[in-house]
């Protein structure tokens, strides 16, 4: 079954020479190239022969087919007649439901990562599926739309579904990681290329804002190249073919893999690259010359298996010797205790790839491990710090005795026991490279090594790292000469639960705290939470929430998004899990569950519950357990292969990169995302309709004439039946009066005699003032010829807005007759010239006033979504109406969202002018 | 009262991730569950030991889900069976109730749907007047079943 298939298309080459024969090779196996599905746009062009020459008589008529399908599109419907540009308009309708669709799936998908479904591997080869082929046909009606203007388009698609095809088969797009990559630019989605440590320190850096050292990654694909160079792969092969190896032999297969690491040339485009990377540490360091930590970062370690010492790591290596470090890195992979872990694990040898990371040396007055959480008596609920003089060596090795602090899990996270021990000797950074032991001065020896407050900082970070990745965490940290905590590494601790959960089943739960909020509104992210509960009031409030508070709003504002950082939770009354806030609670984890109605109602300021952001629930008190139950789970959704997979197709997906239409960039090699592809053939078919009505318009009595209003919207109708009065068809701009479709009559009505587009804005500030004005400012200078030209194609029952006002788009699709089932209004709104917070609001603003009028609504970030069908005629027209007043109305508005109390200022302000239709 | 028996439940897909979202969520609300990812498996364990509530994909290597819903139901009627099915698999999943099934719930599903799927066939169990199977475990291990 084609949907159960991953994308089936055979990659193909790209290169500009492609293009030309591969365009050839589309059109003479026919548009729809393999029948089938695909042939959706193949049935248009059969339809047409159907009326000019009858059915095909078999193969033979093939090749005059074929002459046909390419007169179709090169000889274009110029010569047409009327039928022609109905079967346009078609695709052009085709087009603007496929982009819908599509923008649906997308936002489907990215649902689907907050942790509230249960999706697999599956969902998401068949969502890929889906995509592929939308986009395809989308690409293809594009084209026969403005006859194979936007060819370009092939190959820019062709890139990203490759893409998306090698992520789904689990391998790397060719070249496309380079061998060296900055912590500058890493994220925990680079797991698979740079290794756990790499990641999760860019992450602490990069997410989190916590200090960690500056430094590099050795990718994967270093590690791939350099291995092939030495042929791994087939070494691997032949040990595994010869069945009943005596562990001697594997032992000498690897030992001479081992000096063949050793004794290896780095290949030169890594050794360059790694010189730039330190060139570039040592330019934004201003130091030299630089000294590293080169530790393994293996894309196993770290993770449910620690590999906890089976790989070599460096200290203090001077710039000049990491390329040979990193050899002894990979070469330990090799070594009898490491590949013997490996085996006790069950890894397959060919799923070892050996990243490195290269760190700034942090020089520290102490350093340690910590433990967030007592792997011995987890249900203590203490956390363990050990802790020495100089570097953490005698820590990690257990050479020599070193302090124990237990503290508690919460804030303030007091000192529970102290152990301070006789630190005689302590080992430190030689000045040329390397270690070296020294004596602890004999008033430092018996002196724990760390101060109260850093202690308590120390805590609160390793905390917050443990909430992030809900799992307790096995922390190696420093204290820099300024009392500075610095994180050198962090991994999950594996801790199981002592007792077999039992305590901790919900309904035992429910018995001991009483249930406050249950199964009520949307997970946005998943994950368990405690704490005092802050409700927010006003935008002021949002400066003094308390860290670890459970945040209480009855909105999903962007603005809550600053708290992600300081809150535990967030819950609010209404809101919308695809919004701004919930991308970013779902960035830092935050357990966040929206639309929970009588959130604000029943929880006060003050209050101590316990969020379950995976049953929606919220309980009265503090449940340890239930923290504790989730933190040693053996599965964390967000480690699992189909989440990293998602999230990391939709990287290919959702980002969009193409905003502005007249800028330059705006152009098929420029589209690097689905989305960058969706949005330039919605802009260019709406180009292409209005150009082709323009131009051919007269002979196919469908011209293009531009409406006279009185609202200033170059707003210009295409007819294409019964939409303007015969009377009116002559020369010149039509009047509003002479407009005879019924949908667009009525919207009229509300655009212009509602005199809402007068409405002076109520305040604005300068800012925003003059970042419109410049960007109409470069609007009008790039494409004369369009700007403030918007297209509506009318009939007599029908009518199709598309509009683009500054840097918003609107879309209303409607039809009105007297079968009130084929009736309907579909509107769509997105974009403008402000941030996104503001347009979050706007955007939330006119989600309100389509709800007030019974559109069901959905709203994604900003864009809004509303549909309505099945009214009696009249009360169609009186929505239509409103639609145009909420035009003339929200025009500018997202340049005065200052803050969400405009919001509501602004829905009370239209429904003044504006009332709900009485029932 | 006696301290309440756990729901016997079985899991089975082949797909890890699956039995990795289901088991814990399921632990936690006091089930007893057992996964598997293998029909052959888990064919081999409702052999040994009867469950309250079975919960299958359709489509899989191996022994397909058909089968093994037709074996459940044939080794132990009472139980009830919950098919869940990607959406290319719906029109098999219909026919799947012929063999009696429960419901089904096509993936992908949110935690809480089939939770409220699986407690509508726990109390159909209740409503019907027999004892889970759960229950008549234990009675029998304290030997008062007849």
């Amino acid at each position: 079954m084609e949907a159960r298939e991953p994308i089936r298309r055979s990659p193909q080459s790209v290169d500009a020479h492609g293009v030309k024969t591969r365009k050839a090779k589309r059109l003479e196996s026919g548009p729809g190239r393999c029948g089938g599905e695909r042939s959706g746009t193949l049935r248009l062009t059969r339809s047409e022969w159907g009326k000019t020459r009858g059915p095909g008589r078999g193969q033979r008529q093939t090749m005059k087919k074929l002459d046909r399908v390419k007169r179709y599109f090169f000889g274009g419907w110029r010569g047409k007649s009327e039928s022609s540009f109905l079967v346009l308009f078609e695709r052009f309708q085709d087009i603007l439901k496929k982009n819908n669709e599509i923008l649906e799936i997308m936002a489907d998908m990215s649902d689907k990562l907050g942790g509230a479904y249960v999706f697999d591997r599956q969902y998401i080869l068949d969502v890929c599926a889906r995509l592929d082929d939308l986009l395809y046909k989308l690409v293809y009606d594009l084209n026969v739309l403005s006859e194979q203007k936007y060819i370009a388009l092939y190959p820019a698609f062709e890139q990203v579904r490759q893409q998306i095809q090698a992520d789904l088969e689990g391998r790397k797009a060719a070249a496309e990681v380079s061998y060296v990559l900055s912590y500058d630019a890493l994220s925990r989605h680079h797991l698979s290329d740079v290794g756990s440590k790499n990641a999760n320190i860019a992450e602490l850096r990069n997410v989190l804002n916590y200090t960690a050292p500056d430094g590099f990654a050795v990718t994967t694909r270093a590690f791939d190249d350099f291995m092939d160079q030495l042929g791994l792969a087939d070494r691997l092969r032949a040990l595994s073919n010869r069945s009943g190896t005596s562990p001697k032999a594997v032992a000498a297969m690897y030992e001479a893999l081992r000096q063949d690491i050793l004794n290896a040339e780095i290949p030169s485009s890594l050794e360059r690259d790694v010189r730039t990377a330190i060139g570039r540490l040592r330019g934004s360091h201003r130091r030299q010359p630089l000294f590293f930590a080169v530790r393994s970062s293996a894309t196993e370690e770290d993770t449910a298996h620690s590999f906890a010492g089976q790989y070599d790591s460096f200290l203090n290596v001077p710039e000049g010797e990491v390329l040979s470090c990193y050899k002894k890195v990979l070469a330990s992979a090799y070594a009898p205790r490491a590949f013997r872990y490996r085996q006790e694990k069950g890894f397959q040898e060919h799923e070892i790839a050996m990243a490195v990371a290269c760190q700034l040396m942090v020089e520290p007055k102490c350093s340690g491990v910590l433990y967030t959480m007592d792997p011995v008596f987890p249900e203590r609920d203490l956390m363990v710090v050990n802790a020495t003089w100089g570097l953490a060596v005698p820590v990690v090795e257990g050479s020599s005795p070193v302090d124990t602090y237990l503290l508690t899990r919460d804030p303030p996270y007091t000192v529970h026991r102290m152990d301070i021990a006789e630190k005689q000797r302590m080992v430190v950074a030689d000045g040329a490279g390397g270690l070296k032991t020294v004596d602890v001065p004999a008033s430092d020896r018996s002196t724990a090594c760390l101060p109260q407050a850093v202690l308590q900082e120390l805590a609160r970070i390793t905390h917050s790292i443990e909430r992030y990745y809900k799992r307790p965490q096995d922390i190696e940290w420093a204290c820099d000469s300024l009392d500075r905590v610095v994180i050198l590494q962090t991994r999950p601790l594996q801790i199981r639960p002592n007792s077999a959960g039992d305590t901790c089943t919900l309904p035992e739960i429910a018995k001991s705290n009483p249930v406050l909020l249950s199964q009520k509104g949307s997970v946005v992210q998943r994950g368990i939470a405690y704490g005092k509960v802050f409700a927010i009031e006003r935008d002021e409030d949002l400066d003094n929430v308390p860290s670890g508070a459970i945040v209480v709003a009855k909105n999903t504002s962007p603005r809550l998004s600053k708290l992600a950082r300081i809150g535990h939770a967030i819950l609010t009354d209404v809101g919308s899990a695809t919004g701004h806030m919930a991308t970013v609670a779902r960035e830092f984890r935050i357990p966040t569950i929206v639309n929970m109605q009588t959130a604000t109602a029943v929880l006060k300021t003050g209050d101590e519950v316990t969020v379950d952001a995976t049953e929606n629930t919220v309980y009265r008190g503090i449940i340890k357990d239930l923290c504790y139950y989730e933190r040693t789970q053996e599965a964390v959704f967000e480690e699992s292969y189909e989440y990293r997979l998602l999230h990391r197709i939709l990287l290919r997906i959702s980002p969009l990169n193409l905003v502005d239409p007249h800028d330059e960039s705006f152009s098929p090699a420029r589209c690097r995302t689905l989305h960058d592809i969706v949005r330039f053939v919605h802009e260019k078919s709406v180009d292409e309709l209005m150009q082709v009505s323009a131009k051919y318009g007269k002979r196919m009595r469908a011209a293009l004439k531009p409406l006279q209003i009185e609202v200033p919207l170059g707003l210009h109708v295409l007819d294409i039946g019964n939409g303007i009065a015969q009377d009116a068809d002559g020369r010149g701009p039509v009047t509003a009066d002479a407009v005879t479709s019924l949908p667009l009559k009525a919207f009229l009505t509300g655009l212009v005699d509602s005199g809402l587009w007068a409405t002076e804005p109520i305040s604005i500030d300068l800012k925003s003032m003059m970042a419109s004005v410049t960007r109409t400012f470069s609007t009008a200078m790039a494409g004369p010829e369009h700007v403030g030209r918007n297209l509506v194609v009318a009939g007599g029952n029908y009518m199709n807005l598309n509009l683009r006002l500054g840097y918003h788009f609107n879309i209303i699709d409607a039809y009105i007759g007297d079968a009130i089932n084929d009736n309907y209004v579909y509107f769509r709104f997105t974009g403008g010239v402000t941030d996104i917070v503001r347009r979050s609001r706007r955007a939330k603003f006119i989600a309100e006033i389509l709800k007030r009028h019974d559109f069901r609504t959905e709203i994604r970030g900003d864009l809004v979504i509303g549909r309505l069908k099945k009214l009696v005629p009249e009360a169609m027209r009186y929505k239509l109406a409103l639609l145009g007043a909420l035009v003339s109305y929200t025009r500018q508005l997202d340049v005065l969202m200052h803050n969400d109390g405009h919001i509501h200022k602004c829905i009370f302000e239209f429904n003044q002018h504006w009332p709900a239709m009485e029932a | 009262m006696e301290a309440n028996p756990k729901t016997r439940m079985l899991i089975l897909d082949d797909e890890p991730i699956v039995c990795k979202r289901l088991k814990p969520a399921f632990e936690k609300l006091g089930y007893a569950v057992e996964v598997f990812v293998d029909s052959t498996e888990a064919m081999a364990r409702i052999r040994e030991k009867d469950f309250d509530i079975v919960i299958t994909d359709l489509k899989m290597k191996g022994i397909d889900g058909l089968q093994f819903v037709d074996a459940v139901k044939a080794k132990s009627p009472e139980t009830e069976v919950i098919v869940i099915t990607g959406f290319a698999t719906m029109e098999t999943a219909k026919d799947s109730f012929k063999l009696g099934i429960f419901d089904f719930v096509a993936k992908p599903f949110k935690i809480s749907d089939i939770r409220v799927v699986v407690e509508k066939a726990e109390q159909k169990r209740k409503a019907s007047g027999r004892p889970l199977l759960s229950d008549r475990a234990q009675q029998s291990a304290r030997g008062l079943d007849g």
